[in-house]
Order: C-alpha cells, then sequence, then structure tokens
C-alpha cells in the first residue's frame, strides 16, 4: 500500500506536470488552444521545421553539449585519478567543489568579468606588454566558437563528475582493481587506459547522456555570453516566445515539443538497442 | 492502476477549476468616495520592472509607504514586465481564473499586446480624481505607439532616448546618420546598440530620420513606407555593421550588458530609454563623472510608461486608489526628483494649483543629462506597434543571420 501510494505521489507531482505541459505546448503549437489561436494549423510546424536557424541552433548545443562533456570528463577522470586521497579532505576539496555554489548566472557573470575584452585576463596580458591594446585581445565572449558558455559550463560541470567519479572510484573498488592489474604486469598507462577509465565511464555512460541533455537546455550562461547566431535552443525558443510578436508563441511551443520528441526519440532508441545502458542500479 | 490514473485525473482537474469571482462595486457607476471606501484595507499586487535600486526604493518606500497610510492598502510589488504579464495575464484569462496580479507598469509594445488578448480593465482614467491634470492633449502622453490611450491605462511617466558617452574620450558627438558612421568607422567596435527595446527604439529613430523625418510614418502601419524606409535601414547598418562592435556579429542581449560595456572602456557610448539615466548611473558609481547624455539632432523617441489594471484583477477598486496616488502631483513632484528617480512628469504643469507649478519648477537641475527642454525639439513620437514586431523580425534576418 505504502509503495503504491508512493508511485502514486511521485507520478502526480514529478509525471503529471510534465506530460500536462508537453500536452499544453503541443495544443499550443498546433493552434488548438492560446488566446489567439484560430483553430487547428499545421503552419507552426512547418515553419520551425524549414528554418535553417532552428536546425543550426540544434547544431550548435548539440556542438556545446558534446564539447563541455568531453573537457568535463577529461578533467573530472583526470583529477579523480590523480589526487583520489587529496580529494576526500582539505583545501584541495574544498576548491574543487566551490564552483557547485555558483548559480549559473553569477558563474555566467564571472566569465563576461574574467573573459571580455575589458576582463581581468585581457588588463593582465596588456600590463604585461603582450598586447598593445585591449582590442587586440582575442574574443573570448559573445563569440563564434562559444568558448566562454564552454568554459563557463565546464566549471559548473567539472565537480559535480568529480563527486560522481570518487565515488565511483570507492564502491567499484578500483584500487584494489588497480593493484591486481600492476601485480599482473600492466604498465600504469595501461592500468588508466585499459582498467580504471573504462570502468568509470561505464558506470556513468547514462549520467553523461543525462548531462548531454541538460546543457543542450542551459539558459542563461548562452544568454549572456552566446550570439543571436547561432544561439543555443533555449536561447532560441525564449526569443520566439517572449519578443513583441503574440503570433510567434505558437512556433516557440512547436520547437519545444519538436526538441522533447528528438530527446524521447534518442533515449527510445538506446532503450532499445542498449537495455543495459540505463542498469546504473550499481553506479552509485 | 486504473484507480489510480482515475484519482490522478480528478486531483488534476480539481486543480484547474476556476475560483469563484469575487462580489465588487459596480465601479462604473460608483462614486469616487465609494470607490476609496471599497480600497480600504485591501492588498494590491503590482507587476512591474524591478532593475532599477532608485525606482524599487520609491515604489517600496515612498508610494507603498503612502498607500497604507492613506488607504490601509499593502502594495505588493513583483517583478516582471512587458511579455511575463502578458503571458500570465493570457494563461489566467484561459484558465479563466482571478488575476495575480492587480495593476502593472506597461509600455507602449506590452500595452498593443494586452489589448490584442483584451486583456485591460477600463476605460478607467477619467474616473481618477487626479486625471484632471493630466496632459492628455499631449501626443507623446495621450497616445501610446501612435494608439489612443482610451481610459485604458493611465500616464505615469515620460522620457526621452539618449545617447551616453564620455566627455573626457568623445568630444566629436555625432548628429545625422553619415556622422554616426564616420564616427563607428574612426573608432571600430566602440559603438553598438542591444538586442531589446532600447536597441529597437533606436532603430526606429534610424527609420524615421529615413523617411523624411517625424510625420513621415505617423498614424497606421503601412506596409509600403516600410517595405520602402525599412530597405534603406538595413542598407545603411550593413554599411554600419562591420565598424559595431564584435563586427556586429552580435549584439549585447540588452542595455544592463551595454551599460557595463560602456562601463569598461569596451564601448565609447551606450543608450538608454530614460533621459535622467546617465545621473542615476554616475550617483549609483557606475559611470564616470565625465560621463555624459545627449540625443542626436536625428532625434531620438520620446514616450511614456503607464499603468494599467488586469480585466481579471481581483481589487480594481484598490489598484485605481493606487493609481490615482500615483499620478498626484505629489507623487509625480517626488518622482521626478533627480536623486529620487528623475522620471519626467505626465502632468500639465498649468493645470496644477499654483503651488505645486512653483515646486515642479524649482524641482534641482539634473547635473548630467541634458534638460528636458533642450532634448524636445528632437523627440519624435513612437511608430505603431506594427514597426517595432516588423524591425524585431526583420533585424534578425537582415542583419544578425544576414
Amino acid at each position: 500500500m505504502i509503495k503504491k501510494l508512493s508511485i502514486a505521489t511521485f507520478i502526480l507531482i514529478a509525471a503529471v506536470p510534465v506530460l500536462l505541459g508537453l500536452g499544453y505546448a503541443l495544443m499550443y503549437s498546433l493552434g488548438l488552444t492560446g488566446i489567439l489561436s484560430e483553430g487547428f494549423t499545421t503552419t507552426h510546424w512547418e515553419e520551425t521545421l524549414s528554418t535553417a536557424t532552428f536546425w543550426k541552433s540544434l547544431g550548435f548545443s548539440l556542438y556545446i553539449a558534446l564539447v563541455v562533456m568531453l573537457i568535463s570528463l577529461f578533467f573530472s577522470l583526470w583529477i579523480v585519478i590523480s589526487w583520489i586521497k587529496q580529494l576526500n579532505k582539505g583545501s584541495l576539496s574544498y576548491i574543487t567543489y566551490l564552483p557547485l555554489a555558483f548559480p549559473a548566472i553569477v558563474m555566467a557573470f564571472f566569465s563576461f568579468q574574467l573573459l571580455s575584452k575589458s576582463g581581468f585576463i585581457s588588463r593582465m596580458v596588456y600590463k604585461m606588454g603582450w598586447i598593445d591594446s585591449l582590442e587586440q585581445f582575442p574574443d573570448w565572449t559573445n563569440d563564434v566558437f562559444g568558448i566562454s558558455i564552454i568554459f563557463s559550463l565546464c566549471l559548473l560541470i567539472t565537480p559535480f563528475f568529480i563527486i560522481l567519479y570518487s565515488n565511483l572510484y570507492q564502491n567499484e573498488r578500483i584500487a584494489e582493481l588497480k593493484a591486481l592489474a600492476i601485480t599482473l604486469g600492466a604498465k600504469p598507462s595501461q592500468v588508466i587506459f585499459k582498467v580504471i577509465v573504462p570502468i568509470l565511464l561505464k558506470k556513468s555512460a547514462f549520467t553523461i547522456m543525462l548531462f548531454v541533455i541538460f546543457i543542450m537546455g542551459t539558459y542563461e550562461i548562452p544568454l549572456l555570453l552566446g550570439r543571436q547566431n547561432p544561439s543555443m535552443l533555449s536561447v532560441f525558443i525564449v526569443q520566439k516566445l517572449q519578443k513583441f510578436n503574440l503570433a510567434d508563441i505558437p512556433q516557440a511551443y512547436a520547437i519545444a515539443v519538436i526538441y522533447i520528441l528528438l530527446i524521447a526519440s534518442i533515449i527510445a532508441l538506446v532503450y532499445k538497442t542498449r537495455p543495459t545502458f540505463f542498469n546504473f542500479s550499481s553506479s552509485s | 492502476m486504473k484507480k489510480l490514473i482515475i484519482l490522478i485525473t480528478i486531483l488534476a482537474l480539481a486543480a484547474c477549476k476556476s475560483d469563484s469571482k469575487n462580489e465588487q462595486l459596480d465601479l462604473k457607476n460608483a462614486s469616487w468616495q465609494q470607490i476609496e471606501t471599497e480600497a480600504q484595507g485591501k492588498t494590491v499586487n503590482m507587476m512591474m520592472w524591478a532593475g532599477d535600486p532608485k525606482i524599487n526604493d520609491y515604489m517600496k518606500n515612498y508610494v507603498a509607504t503612502a498607500v497604507k497610510g492613506k488607504y490601509d492598502i499593502d502594495l505588493e510589488i513583483s517583478s516582471g514586465q512587458g511579455n511575463t504579464i502578458v503571458q500570465l495575464l493570457m494563461t489566467e484569462m484561459q484558465a479563466g481564473k482571478d488575476g495575480n496580479v492587480d495593476m502593472m507598469w506597461i509600455n507602449g509594445e506590452t500595452f498593443y499586446q494586452l489589448r490584442q488578448i483584451d486583456g485591460l480593465y477600463g476605460p478607467f482614467v477619467d474616473r481618477l480624481p487626479n486625471s484632471q491634470y493630466v496632459d492628455l492633449d499631449n501626443p507623446f502622453i495621450g497616445k501610446d505607439f501612435q494608439e489612443p490611450i482610451e481610459g485604458m491605462e493611465a500616464p505615469w511617466g515620460n522620457v526621452q532616448m539618449t545617447l551616453i558617452y564620455d566627455s573626457e574620450k568623445t568630444d566629436q558627438l555625432p548628429q545625422s546618420r553619415e556622422e554616426l558612421l564616420a564616427f563607428a568607422k574612426a573608432n571600430p567596435n566602440k559603438f553598438t546598440f542591444d538586442n531589446q527595446f532600447t536597441g529597437l527604439t533606436f532603430m526606429k529613430a534610424l527609420l524615421i530620420d529615413i523617411a523624411g523625418g517625424e510625420q513621415a510614418l505617423a498614424g497606421d502601419f503601412n506596409e509600403e513606407k516600410y517595405g520602402k524606409y525599412s530597405k534603406e535601414l538595413w542598407a545603411y547598418l550593413k554599411k554600419l555593421k562591420p565598424y559595431l562592435w564584435k563586427n556586429g556579429e552580435t549584439f549585447p542581449e540588452d542595455v544592463a550588458q551595454m551599460h557595463q560595456l560602456f562601463a569598461s572602456g569596451e564601448l565609447l557610448m551606450t543608450m538608454s530609454n530614460n533621459d535622467a539615466e546617465v545621473d542615476n548611473k554616475i550617483n549609483e558609481g557606475l559611470f564616470p563623472e565625465s560621463a555624459r547624455a545627449y540625443v542626436p539632432e536625428f532625434g531620438t523617441i520620446q514616450n511614456s510608461h503607464y499603468l494599467g489594471i488586469a480585466k481579471n484583477a481581483v481589487d480594481k477598486a484598490a489598484a485605481m486608489a493606487v493609481i490615482n496616488f500615483m499620478i498626484s502631483p505629489e507623487a509625480q513632484l517626488k518622482k521626478q526628483n533627480p536623486e529620487v528617480w528623475g522620471d519626467g512628469t505626465v502632468l500639465n504643469l498649468d493645470k496644477l494649483p499654483r503651488d505645486f507649478k512653483a515646486k515642479f519648477q524649482n524641482i534641482p537641475a539634473r547635473k548630467y543629462a541634458p534638460k528636458r527642454s533642450e532634448i524636445q525639439e528632437n523627440a519624435l513620437q513612437e511608430l505603431a506597434p506594427e514597426y517595432m514586431i516588423r524591425l524585431a523580425e526583420d533585424f534578425r534576418k537582415e542583419i544578425i543571420n544576414g
């Protein structure tokens, strides 16, 4: 009985609002609801799917998510493998986890003050005489490659993976496996690349996928540090949703629904082809 | 499991059920005294842009305190503007619910959108005793984005866009489009405009200038004129683009970011829809004391901001009492003081009692912003809202994506 009640509460709190929201967005995008709706239409879907900006935005979001994930994984694995003992206590753990306390918007402002042409690094470089004027400092904010977006997101996400991997390191008894591998004659590089990294990555694969989705939907950081073209998907949706033309609102909902359907399809595909991917009961 | 689904559905439907409407006074036929009595002891929820500490201070520590003392009204202020207000009202109206917001600070584009969704209560302005002092014959006040306000919103303040520069770094101020282009060429990457309301307001001034001056685009939206003059505008902006900040490939997301860039020296100019902004930002310590503001000879848009009452507001009488106070001579006088906010009044000084007229004339002058009387001659009226919608869309197509 308690189990059923728990499931009901979970569905009521977590699943129902999301499904209702998705249903509302779908109806809005098809002109079935909304104060200015004029009845069923597929126009907003057609416009969205035929707009290059939408696909560009989707591609840019995916690019940012993958690059951030790669960099964060590299640094988190490196830090955990190199300093697993120090991570559990002392100043290193404090410094490593500090960025977790930063809200995204604060991190965005921090990066802006640090990386912009008139920012801290630019001024330091100028003072040292490496550049003749601040304008010569390269474009690291609002730039075409999303450098400052990637920088900020890496700072936010890497500590999370450090925590995850340091826990996995203990739970999966990596230290013992490492000792065993060395005993069997493995070189240090083989221990890392044939034993530790594959175990940690395999155990965190589902979390990595969720974080890629999470990064693709991030808003505040690309809003401040990104460009209008290409913009990340969340910024693109809000542009449509909150600009001056109320007639654009159904298109914003259409973009959101398409994005959710794409993500859901990918998850479903992975689930169908590799069900073990979702078996993460022993991963934490 | 079926029982579970039925239970969840019932709970979800119960959550969507609309609240019962409160019994209210017939405001259209009630006397002002009855309205004031009805307003006593109520709570008024006001939604407004809350991005300026001075404005917040004026609202929380002056207006809220005054209406509490006068009517025992609790004025609750929440942050939100433009589309947030419109989206909220749309959702509430669709759900058939009483409003969470009774009154709001609105500008032209929001007024247009709220009228599109029929989200405003009114006409109510002529019911307010203090509306007798409002300068409704002034087209900068009585019309909002070329649309007569028809009592659906009460004028609250009046401002004009200015360009802000550092007098120690810039002495040759561009006065025409040609001079602006030359200025940008001479100072590459040092000039831009934002991707929001302020940037669009700046582009509207350029469009009016291209079209031949103030009256050229007056009245309703004209597709033919827009097509003709906007082409010239995009051609001009494309010439300007390579010399803009970041080569015009991206634009600051809002005016706050532009102010930061100006303060750090990355831009030589910023801009504001509030002509008193330069004083405010110097007093806050963000801008250097050498910052000044000016209006180029091709002109800038002057517009008013307004107070509206939501159609589904619970306490309309109390909202009316608050708005009546906010357009009173005493509240407007306080607001116009540069040390308080510096917002231009919407009152016609000639209609005011003599003592108040004198007080308005003796308000301490702004230190760094130009006098209102000096910039008035280059004031341009707002265009019909469709111009803004089209400019926003085409700016993205022609300049950002172009």
